[in-house]
């Protein structure tokens, strides 16, 4: 999945388990079925989430600076934003900044991996008495059609796979966990058995649902649901697994895409976003560049501009980019100070993000560094305000709260607000 | 004390069962802290569990898979007042246990990593042997801390360095995280951020008596064995500190003394002299030197370990929790329990079979896993049982007893069906499953189901050989009985080891009325396997 670095801890291993961190007490909660505040509006609208796992460097990529002590040895190149510059690492999405917005004035003040992931995919530092859910799951619990059949918060990730699903959700429920994409592949198993028909596997399923709620009436917990979710997102699947298989693509697309892992991960995205998902998270990884960051830049960035340039404009060319919030996020971004290994090291105190579609201001640039990118000195945001941003781009209510025993619980921190200059 | 399910206080059955808790004075002891643990703890605890649920748990537990059909209806219609404990006895002398918890520890120390460098079955057999002989876990584990791989006889036990490719930093971690219970990772390269008691020179302490030993890739035994330096030291940097002060740390455990090295001259140095084609032997072994302090200073922190991972095993969620985080700021859920357990390992001699059977016997093994009230946190209080996952290998095995697979098998060995034969049929048979439910290699054991698990236990070949009859099995015994309440009693007792109620012989004989009965006993099966009342001990 990663490369081991500093000292091989959980922290600078790249695993999927360390991304998302260890849900505090609070996501053992017993899944009570609870109401929650009703389903707000939904009309068609999804997500593509874009991760790039380990902390890319803001200064390699959104906000360099060139010239500066700290600005490394790459330069910044115009885009498609007259006065917009993006690093040189970032030719084709420079074509495309008109579609996107850059968020610069980020501080995260989380120098962690697992906590900086939580922060970023539930808008909220992790406390001890409440698990959150992830942006995926509530995506997946408000904005989704109830009858989708699709899982509600995909994730595509280079293989692996491990990891909690269930535990994203938190508080909403198991139902709304992410289902891990490993490699792109649609899931093995997908087919029935010879000589089992779709009617026996209706009735096997059926019967197997009815021994579960005898058996679980009385005594229901997170695990339970987790359990017998999967076999309904199995079903799930398997009714949709046409749309797993990007060999269907033209080849010229694919090509543009980019003939990588990453490349065919971004295009089983469009399919599935295409396919009616509600929320697709794509992970790109090795971005913990402790050592060598300029080398592993370039070579990430070799591989996410080109696809990401792509993606962008095939959703544009399908008519599906204006109702899909588009995030190219990371848990914090990378130090100014170069280390003496050529590296940059944790840094959530001046970094970007990138936005795009559902909601956002086009070519907008909100936030502004220091010469050095050493502090935010112009509208400095954290991740409260990015969830409240995305709520309200997806035309949600960021004021509203959840209902969990009756105790309200903000679906936003309260004290942030939507980054009103990038909203449409 | 104790009330029935039904409300009833028989006091003939209290005063019986009170003469069995008698016979384990540990169980008592145990259950003694838990209810001095709660104030209202008699108002509050779940009643006792019935019999065919405890039948399936300590069947589960101790080796491996639930209980037979047969051994179900025997068990519910024997009248001795100690039969609990007897069954218990029963199981803990079966072959099967040894042979179940050898899989255990193997998934606790090994965590599924591949047989790199050694051979890994061979290694669960080693594990086994010395489970059935009542080996001490402390011996066991001072002898896989000091083996070398060289001898052919004694190989298997080098599993856990070699297959790690005695590599320092993560031979270290594992140590102190398996062993020693304190995820000491962090503690590499500075004081543990979050944790006071994780320091630095913890980490390095422990390293020090690794940092001799190497893999060696001995040309004459053409396999990989450890060799050992006789000079070198560890020193560390904390990168936290800007004034860069380097230590030196010999060897020890966490808050242990440091171990000097012997003053020794250079000719005294070696047994055999490391030479590109010679394996180093030294005189002194800092790594022996481990295996002689993990049992003697390291005793303690090795006995709190093991008693909280086997309460984690069979109670669903260890007292201390993470099961890596024993230390000062993380308190156990009853302080006095885990004292108790821990004592009772040390004075035990770290025998695993009668802390199971301590265990098992208590009450709070034995309550009920449904609530009483609306208390919070009734689990972790232990005022009702905890409703918990089978592991893979409780899966693997118990989809094999459930389906009848190893009746079957038993049949068709005839006298060749020994405990051995049928134990090698079952590992083979259960191992697609095993594979399935499985963490990635190199993870611990924990509930994490996914999609994948599901379309295979739905759409995978290797479940329908299970579903069809053969002779013996389930599927065969099913469709042999003309009645279906009787198929319907012979399906619940084999896979669930309970009776049906009303609805659910209704719903098979509905079944049964169709065309094709065996398909629609296969259904039957799978739909029973495939529900959480299968995949969870109640």
């Amino acid at each position: 999945m990663g490369e081991l670095r500093g000292c091989g801890s959980i922290e600078h291993t790249i695993s999927r388990r360390a991304a998302m961190g260890v849900l505090a007490a609070g996501s053992a909660m017993a899944f009570n079925g609870n109401a929650l505040a009703a389903p707000l509006t939904h009309q068609n609208k999804r997500v593509l989430m874009v991760f790039l796992a380990g902390g890319v460097s803001q200064l390699e990529t959104w906000d360099p600076k060139p010239g500066a002590p700290t600005g490394g040895p790459f330069r910044a190149i115009p885009t498609s934003v007259t006065g917009t510059h993006v690093s040189e690492l970032l030719p084709h999405t420079a074509m495309q900044m008109h579609r996107l917005a850059l968020v610069r004035g980020i501080n995260t003040a989380e120098d962690d991996h697992g906590k900086g992931s939580y922060i970023m995919h539930t808008g909220r530092k992790q406390e001890p008495s409440v698990a959150y859910p992830h942006l995926g799951s509530l995506v997946a619990r408000m904005v989704a059609e109830p009858d989708n059949p699709l899982p509600g918060y995909l994730h595509v990730q280079p293989g692996g796979g491990g990891g909690s699903s269930a535990g994203d959700a938190a508080f909403l429920g198991p139902r709304f966990g992410s289902v891990n994409i490993s490699d792109g592949k649609p899931p093995v198993n997908i087919d029935l058995p010879n000589g089992l028909t779709q009617a026996r596997d209706d009735s096997r399923h059926s019967m197997r649902r009815k021994a579960d709620a005898r058996f679980l009436a009385t005594r229901n917990t997170a695990e339970t649901e987790a359990y017998t979710q999967t076999h309904d997102q199995a079903r799930q699947m398997m009714a949709k697994k046409a749309l797993f298989d990007v060999t269907n693509e033209p080849d010229r697309l694919a090509g543009g895409y980019g003939r990588h892992d990453f490349g065919r991960h971004c295009l089983l995205a469009r399919r599935l976003l295409e396919g009616g998902a509600p929320f697709v998270k794509v992970t790109h990884t090795n971005y913990d560049t402790h050592h060598e960051n300029f080398d592993f830049h370039i070579e990430r960035m070799g591989e996410f501009d080109r696809t990401f340039a792509t993606l962008l404009e095939d959703l544009h060319q399908r008519g599906l980019l204006s109702s899909t919030l588009v995030m190219v996020i990371s848990e914090f971004g990378r130090t100014p100070n170069i280390n003496r290994n050529y590296g940059r090291d944790h840094w959530s105190k001046a970094w970007s993000v990138a936005l795009a579609g559902q909601g956002i201001v086009p070519g907008a640039v909100t936030g502004k560094t220091n010469a050095q990118g050493t502090a935010v000195v112009d509208r400095q945001v954290n991740g409260g305000h990015l969830f409240a941003t995305y709520f309200k781009a997806l035309g949600l209510d960021p004021t509203k709260k959840h209902y969990i025993d009756q105790r309200p619980i903000p679906m936003t921190d309260p004290a942030a607000s939507p980054i009103a200059e990038i909203l449409a | 004390m104790i009330r029935l399910a039904n409300g009833v206080a028989l006091c003939a059955v209290l005063t019986f069962t009170s003469l069995m808790n008698a016979a384990e004075p540990l169980s008592q002891a145990m259950d003694g802290a838990i209810e001095r643990a709660e104030p209202k703890f008699k108002d509050l605890a779940s009643s006792r569990c019935d019999d065919g649920t405890f039948l399936r748990r300590i069947s589960v537990d101790l080796i491996g898979r639930v209980p037979t059909s047969s051994e179900v209806r025997t068990f519910l219609v024997a009248t001795q007042p100690d039969k609990r404990a007897q069954w218990v006895d029963r199981l803990l002398a079966n072959p099967d246990h040894a042979w179940y918890w050898a899989q255990v520890l193997d998934a606790w120390w090994m965590e599924r990593l591949p047989g790199k460098n050694t051979d890994a079955s061979a290694w669960v057999t080693y594990l086994r042997e010395s489970l059935a002989a009542n080996k001490g876990l402390d011996a066991l584990v001072a002898e896989i801390v000091a083996a070398d791989g060289v001898d052919p006889a004694q190989r298997a036990r080098a599993r856990f360095l070699l297959d790690r490719d005695m590599e320092p930093t993560l031979v270290v971690r594992d140590i102190s995280r398996l062993f020693l219970g304190a995820n000491l990772q962090c503690a590499q390269c500075h004081d543990h951020p979050r944790i006071d008691g994780y320091k630095q020179e913890h980490f390095h302490g422990l390293m020090a008596y690794f940092n001799r030993t190497y893999l060696f890739d001995d040309p004459k035994l053409k396999k990989k064995v450890l060799g050992e330096k006789a000079d070198g030291d560890v020193t560390f940097q904390s990168v936290f500190d800007p004034k860069k002060v380097t230590r030196k740390r010999s060897p020890g455990l966490p808050n242990g003394p440091e171990r000097q090295d012997p003053m020794l001259t250079k000719e005294q140095l070696y047994v055999s002299a490391p030479a590109k084609d010679v394996r180093g032997i030294p005189k002194h072994s800092r790594r022996a030197l481990l295996a002689g302090d993990l049992v003697t200073a390291g005793r303690e922190p090795m006995a709190r370990n093991l008693a909280n991972r086997i309460w984690a095993q069979v109670m669903g969620k260890g007292m201390i929790h993470p099961l890596d985080q024993i230390h000062g700021d993380n308190m156990a859920s009853n302080p006095e329990l885990l004292e108790i357990m821990t004592k009772a390992m040390l004075d035990g001699g770290f025998k695993l079979r009668p802390m199971l059977r301590a265990i098992v016997l208590s009450d709070a093994y034995q309550r009920s896993s449904m609530p009483r009230g609306k208390e919070k946190k009734a689990e972790d209080r232990l005022l009702m049982a905890r409703l918990r996952p089978l592991n893979p290998e409780q899966v693997g095995y118990s989809i094999l007893a459930a389906s009848g697979y190893d009746e079957a098998e038993a049949k068709a060995l005839g006298t060749k069906a020994t405990p051995a034969a049928l134990q090698a049929k079952r590992e083979a048979s259960a191992r697609p499953f095993i594979n399935t439910l499985a963490p990635p290699a190199g993870n611990p054991d924990g509930f994490e189901p996914r999609l994948e698990q599901a379309l295979f236990m739905s759409n995978h070949a290797h479940i329908q050989q299970f579903l069809s009859p053969r002779d013996g099995n389930l599927a065969a015994r099913m469709l042999a009985q003309k009645d279906s309440g009787k198929a319907a009693e012979e399906l619940y007792l084999s896979v669930l080891a309970r009776l049906p109620d009303e609805s659910e012989r209704g719903d098979v004989a509905a079944s049964f009325q169709s065309a094709d009965r065996s398909v629609a006993v296969r259904d039957l099966i799978w739909a029973l396997l495939a529900s959480a009342e299968f995949r969870f001990v109640s």
